[in-house]
């Protein structure tokens, strides 16, 4: 039977180029090779794959050229044509743990290859890429090397085999939302008692469900009087001036959006449109106001049912767009929003 | 605190036939799913939940039918207990399949005497 | 209190003439059994038969399970105050008839869970593959009203778990284990530096064949009260029969609650076990916020430092549990929480209808929307009629080869929340 082959992906670092000064080092493809850490990642493999050649490529290099870096890497993977794409170990790296994340997700979904890679549980590259792909949770820095290749090595075979996986505990990947099934050792009574016996000792435990995190905000209490109150129109829905002068990203937006709508009664298709990508944007451009209502607001301010309407407008595109990221622009836009004296916000999103 | 005057939202014809006399009873002629959505519409109005959403461990979408007690009353404002429970009910019923069509006049009447039989259990806690 | 229990190993189960217990080997007269079953007069008829492991037989629809045991010593009888007197039990001396079951099946209503395979992969999750089980078939007298013959079934499984138990008074047990909890002054000065733990066990008790009987009483109309955990081995609690399967606790799971006994095991050793503390689940929501609190209250009142809470059964116990786990949390009191989910078949949606923060540990009995495919087998005990209706089941349930595609959920027991199984997910 033919060996299974694999392609691996590390950053100039673990190629021994060069620390952060050597961060901008460009993608390159050496076939046939095997770098630094893919020493270990080939004795783990063992007889069945071999590794037919490894991407190197500087971190800042990758984060600054994002599509360009991705395409050149595809090229590179294309011609090594493998049966599996490995990338790191990243362990705590963020920039490298997010270039890990992108090239093997690009390369499961656009080029059909199996994919996975492994790092540090908090790297940011985790948060992102864990329910893409399959990510080996490693230890916080690279002395946790040995541990990680002896998940990883056989995390990419199954996986280069189209076998199922089995649960995250059992394979070493970082859960990834989805439930799977799995006989334990021991019977869940006993694993209660165990647990318990744990958290009462204050020791540390691992519950075998985690709860969602709901993120659940206690409302304001509501407005006394709406008709001397200031009101902010802020959406999700990307509604940008023509033009998009801030080029607000239409998905995973990395910075939001502040505009002037003083003298703006109504948003038309010739100074208004959405930058969003998540939905059909017909009706949004063609009237901007369906989705951020100033002409309905400039009604009611006329008609003396509210007290004014704020002259700025926050604006984002919500299409998958991070959490964490989205939590951020709020809490900056909600600190200019109260310095301009507004008591309540309509929200729209799409 | 005397009791808590209730309407009963219900598509099972047996919760009618057997109280659409005695009590308040507001039939919809709707899936399981459309019955959890006119609960929320009504919870929106400020009407709170009485009786759980969920009741029962034959699962949504097995079952057709659903019945719910809400009170007559309206508040104000919305509670905010009752639509976590009434929206986590609905977002726990569409990860079930439909697999109600095909069921023969017998099991459909099985169905709803145990949904009779959850909301009995609910009216007894309420008149007791 | 204090019970002692004897254990008899059964080796295997035959039809005989004669019913008796020879060298761990129960003979049973079929014409005694139906005069024990045909009591009720809503059954019409009853079928035994007997299935053991690893043979080719799938038993369907399962309405319960018990295991036959007999009180020797002490006060009551097995199943107080359902078909013993309410005399209460949980000291003295108790008989088990271990490695076999008692399981009834049969339809109550038109649309039936409770699968039992002995063999394949369906074995792989009940616990009831291992037993030798004793299968009685029921058929309701024409005409009978559906509560009615639900309680007939019940109780005539129950009758003849007493009838084989009763076999056992004279013997010898195999192997016998003591079980004993102190008051509460004993326990502070037995065990005063271990932490004091406690079992909350939620009983489902939301209509019919969801519903479930301590002493005989409908456990929707208990407020939370203390058990010493010794009743519960004693039959104090049954089960109401089930539609839906793998999160029902049957009768057997509640004689043998694995959580008791691994408690027990822990007892006077690391932990000092104060007792049991039962609860229930109705759909009322007034209901469910009094049982809470309360149970919380309990746990305040007996200055516990820990709990393990049970749940039973889909949907609404989820807001039981959470509100549970909370209040108990908020008094001080450490709880571990055991569950089971449902993930959807991909396993990607929220697993429970209710979450909070502080029920930060929890054990789970796993996905029950999982797809497992039964083969076909070559016996089955009961009707496949419903299987085709059957919850989890989907419209291709029966595929050509005869094998059934069907999700966890309709395996009896396959995700029970008394942390029963080694099935779990992650």
């Amino acid at each position: 039977m033919a060996k299974i082959k694999v392609a691996h992906y590390i950053n100039q670092f673990f190629a021994q180029i060069g620390g952060e000064e050597k961060a901008n080092y460009p993608a390159e493809l050496r076939v046939g090779e095997i770098v630094g850490p893919g020493m270990a990642l080939a004795q783990n493999l063992g007889d069945e794959a071999e590794i037919v050649g490894t991407i190197v490529c500087g971190d800042s290099y990758f984060n600054e050229n994002l599509e360009t870096a991705t395409a050149e890497i595809l090229d590179m993977v294309k011609e090594l044509n493998p049966d599996v794409f490995v990338a790191g170990p990243a362990f705590n790296a963020g920039r490298y743990g997010v270039a890990c994340g992108t090239i093997a997700a690009a390369v499961q979904d656009q080029l059909g290859i199996p994919a996975v890679t492994a790092m540090y549980d908090e790297n940011p590259g985790a948060e992102m890429f864990k329910d893409k792909v399959y990510i080996v949770a490693t230890k916080n820095s690279a002395a946790g090397m040995r541990a990680a290749m002896k998940k990883l090595a056989p995390l990419a075979l199954k996986v280069a085999r189209g076998e199922k996986l089995g649960a995250s505990c059992e394979e070493g990947y970082i859960p990834n939302g989805t439930r799977v099934n799995f006989f334990e050792k021991e019977r869940g009574s006993k694993r209660a008692v165990k647990m318990l016996l744990d958290k009462l000792a204050g020791k540390k435990f691992a519950t075998e469900y985690p709860m969602p995190d709901f993120d659940r905000v206690d409302p304001c209490p509501p407005l006394k009087d709406l008709t001397h109150a200031k009101i902010a129109l802020v959406t999700s829905g990307g509604i940008v001036p023509k033009g998009n002068p801030d080029h607000i990203e239409s998905s995973s937006a990395s910075h939001y959006g502040e505009y002037d709508i003083t003298g703006v009664d109504d948003l038309t298709e010739e100074f208004y449109e959405t930058a969003h990508g998540g939905y059909d944007p017909t009706y949004a451009n063609e009237d901007a106001d369906c989705v951020l209502p100033v002409d309905v607001m400039r009604d009611l301010e006329r008609e003396g049912v509210i007290g004014e309407l704020h002259h700025l407008f926050y604006s984002v595109t919500g299409n998958g767009t991070a959490v964490a990221s989205a939590r951020a622009f709020a809490a900056e836009f909600a600190q200019k929003l109260v310095a301009d004296g507004v008591q309540a916000v309509i929200l729209t999103s799409t | 605190m005397g009791r808590t005057a209730y309407l009963i939202m219900t598509n099972n014809p047996l919760v009618v036939e057997r109280l659409g006399d005695t009590h308040e009873v507001e039939f919809l002629e709707t899936s399981y799913e459309g019955l959890l959505l006119a609960v929320r519409d009504k919870v929106h109005e400020g009407h709170t939940l009485l009786s759980h959403p969920l009741a029962g461990s034959v699962k949504p979408n097995e079952t057709p039918y659903r019945s719910i007690m809400v009170s007559c009353e309206r508040c104000d404002a919305v509670d905010a207990r009752s639509l976590s429970l009434i929206e986590r009910a609905i977002e726990a019923c569409r990860k079930f399949e439909d697999k109600t069509s095909g069921y023969g006049e017998r099991a459909l009447k099985d169905f709803q005497l145990i949904d009779w039989t959850l909301l009995e259990s609910g009216l007894d806690s309420a008149d007791a | 209190m204090r019970l002692e229990l004897g254990r008899i190993y059964i080796k295997d189960i035959q039809f005989a003439s004669e019913s008796k217990i020879e060298d761990g080997v129960l003979h049973v007269s079929e014409e005694a059994l139906r005069a024990v079953a045909l009591k009720d007069d809503k059954i019409a008829s009853v079928s035994f038969d007997i299935a053991k492991p690893g043979e080719s037989v799938r038993i369907t629809p399962v309405k319960d399970v018990i295991e036959p045991r007999v009180k020797v010593e002490g006060a009551g009888g097995v199943f107080p105050g359902v078909i013993a007197k309410v005399d209460t039990v949980g000291s003295g001396v108790t008989y088990a008839l271990k490695g076999m079951a008692v399981v009834t099946a049969g339809k109550i209503v038109g649309f039936q869970e409770g699968i039992i395979d002995m063999t394949g992969p369906g074995a792989d999750y009940t616990p009831f593959s291992k037993t030798l089980n004793l299968v009685m078939v029921c058929e309701p007298v024409e005409g009978a009203e559906t509560h009615d013959y639900e309680r007939a079934v019940r109780l005539a499984g129950f009758r003849v778990a007493a009838y084989v138990g009763e076999l056992a008074r004279d013997l010898e047990p195999d192997e016998t284990q003591v079980y004993e909890t102190c008051t509460i002054k004993e326990g502070m000065k037995k065990y005063p530096d271990l932490p004091r733990v406690a079992y909350v066990q939620m009983l489902q008790s939301q209509g019919l064949l969801h519903d479930t009987y301590v002493y005989g009483v409908d456990a929707k109309k208990i407020v939370p009260t203390i058990m010493s955990p010794t009743e519960t081995m004693d039959g104090a609690i049954v089960s109401g029969n089930c539609v839906s399967a793998c999160d029902k606790n049957p009768t057997y799971v509640h004689e043998n609650n694995p959580v008791i006994e691994d408690l027990f095991e822990q007892h006077g050793k690391t932990i000092n076990f104060v007792c049991q503390i039962i609860t229930n689940e109705n759909v009322y929501l007034a209901d469910k916020q009094r049982s809470s609190d309360w149970t919380a209250k309990i746990c305040k009142m007996l200055d516990l430092d820990g709990v393990i809470v049970s749940q039973e059964g889909f949907g609404n116990p989820d807001t039981d549990l959470i509100m549970n786990c909370k209040k108990i949390e908020a008094e001080g009191v450490k709880t571990v929480i055991i569950t089971d989910e449902y993930a959807g078949r991909d396993g990607r949606s929220q697993s429970l209808a209710d979450a909070d923060i502080a029920a930060d540990a929890v054990v789970t009995g796993g996905n029950a929307n999982q797809v497992v495919v039964l083969p076909k087998l070559d016996k089955v005990i009961g009707t496949l009629d419903y299987v085709t209706k059957i919850a989890g089941a989907s419209e291709d349930t029966l595929r050509a080869d005869g094998s059934l595609e069907v999700e966890l959920q309709v395996i009896t027991g396959a995700t029970n929340e008394c942390g029963f199984n080694k099935l779990s997910a992650r």
